[in-house]
């Protein structure tokens, strides 16, 4: 069987239609540059008094559920690509075995929720950069980019939808969601164990993988979708990160680099537009 | 009549104006829009919101979102153009001569007023056939009345009916809205 699979081979039918993150970030449009933002609250978070908040949180319940499918795949290859003993203790791919029967129940969760909010599998396209941070050679840095970076991010994700369940009053998603958010809690812990015990006597390994994550904590900002900021639909869980094992400083780090994503996608969304305009005057 | 798209060429977006123009012209047909209809589309942002305003003409100005293919983003969907502008029409139709005179102004609707008011527009579009997901205006209606059976039966009351006049779409979203929804 084939070993570290290519992220255009995944596994799709045909109602899925996916996306790069390179073709996502692309696009010049953004909420935050809307031409009549004096009539705009000043907040995105993901809540129900949004008056589009129903759609924000069907599109945000299918993005979870090919996330889910991607981290399943992701923790699923990890059992398989390396060498047990050799590359890959057998403790640690016990882990990621029982994380992938954790992933695939979440799947089936996510599912049924898109079902409840009215939602069709592959209703939305489906960017595949989280399976890409799953694509590393290094067992270490799989580990950085799939249980402490996707699943961390999946940690804030699942934190605001078990919020906006809870205030909207809706039983089934703030019940699902607080379930997955205590799995989740476990992944990130089991990643930030290994990572630890795996390069305890290896620092160089140990700060190459860290660096890993820090970009791939970057990208998981998605232009500041996910940032402490009040302008960014999805919240940085602070309290639950702690519980997985981040440590203060490297909760900070991850809140840094999402509010420079935010900045960064706001110059790139004018800048882009002035192009648009240029160009489009030019033809 | 003839319905008129700002603008006529696309920068940001894969949309074409020859196309929303002509579903604008199929709905004012089926849904007997007494005045010309035009369609200005924002594709500066990729929300999806919706705003009309109804004189001589009936100004409709959407947000790329709204027409948008979400498999494909940045390209249209036919459906999703038709949906949108089946809803503005109804909506302005209602206001123009169907017993919402009394209606507030649509920046003065409440959340709870905006659901009930896009379900009895959703239940109608169904029924001319254009294809619609109930259980996403049911969900939207749970969010804004509650998650509860109250709430149900007020939904169905409301996707299954025709000629409501303002008031009766308010005293039915009324009764089964649960006090402390987020409306």
């Amino acid at each position: 069987m084939r070993k570290f699979f290519p992220v255009d081979s995944l596994a799709r039918d045909s109602r899925f239609n996916q996306i790069t993150m390179s073709q996502s970030q692309a696009d010049p449009r953004s909420p935050l540059m809307a031409s009549d933002t004096e009539k705009r609250p000043k907040a995105n978070r993901l809540q129900p008094s949004r008056p589009d908040a129903s759609d924000a949180a069907r599109s945000l319940m299918h993005g979870i559920f090919v996330g889910e499918i991607q981290a399943l795949e992701g923790a699923g290859r990890t059992c398989h690509d390396f060498e047990t003993g050799t590359e890959a203790p057998f403790a640690l791919k016990l882990d990621m075995a029982r994380q992938a029967w954790d992933e695939a129940r979440h799947v089936e969760i996510s599912v049924k929720l898109s079902e409840w909010m009215g939602s069709e599998i592959g209703q939305y396209a489906e960017n595949t950069v989280l399976f890409e941070a799953a694509c590393s050679t290094d067992p270490v840095l799989r580990l950085a980019g799939v249980n402490r970076a996707l699943e961390g991010l999946a940690i804030d994700v699942f934190t605001t939808m078990k919020d906006f369940g809870g205030i909207a009053g809706d039983p089934y998603l703030e019940f699902c969601e607080d379930w997955m958010l205590a799995d989740e809690v476990t992944h990130v812990k089991m990643g930030s164990d290994w990572l630890r015990r795996i390069t305890e006597n290896d620092p160089e390994r140990r700060k190459k993988a860290l660096e890993f994550q820090s970009v791939v904590d970057k990208i998981f900002s998605f232009g500041g979708t996910r940032s402490d900021s009040q302008e960014s639909p999805i919240g940085l869980a602070r309290r639950f990160r702690e519980l997985a094992g981040f440590t203060d400083a490297e909760v900070e780090d991850i809140a840094d680099v999402s509010l420079r994503a935010l900045e960064e996608r706001k110059e790139f969304t004018r800048q882009a537009q002035a192009d648009a305009v240029e160009q489009f005057s030019a033809s | 009549m003839t319905a008129t798209v700002e603008p006529s060429e696309f920068k940001f977006v894969s949309f074409d104006a020859d196309l929303i123009a002509s579903i604008a012209d199929g709905l004012v047909d089926v849904l007997g829009i007494d005045r010309p209809v035009h369609v200005i589309v924002d594709e500066a942002t990729p929300l999806a919101r919706t705003r009309t305003e109804i004189g001589d003409t009936i100004t409709i100005r959407v947000e790329s979102g709204a027409f948008e293919d979400a498999r494909q983003p940045r390209h249209q969907s036919e459906l999703s153009t038709a949906a949108t502008l089946a809803r503005a029409l109804l909506r302005a139709r209602d206001r123009i001569s169907g017993g919402f005179g009394e209606a507030p102004a649509d920046d003065d609707l409440d959340l709870r007023q905006i659901a009930a008011w896009e379900v009895y527009c959703v239940g109608r579009m169904e029924r001319l056939g254009v294809p619609v997901n109930p259980q996403r205006w049911k969900y939207n209606f749970r969010n804004r009345h509650g998650f509860n059976d109250t709430a149900d039966m007020a939904f169905d009351r409301i996707w299954t009916a025709d000629g409501l006049s303002w008031g009766e779409l308010e005293a039915i979203s009324t009764a089964g809205a649960t006090e402390g929804a987020p409306a």
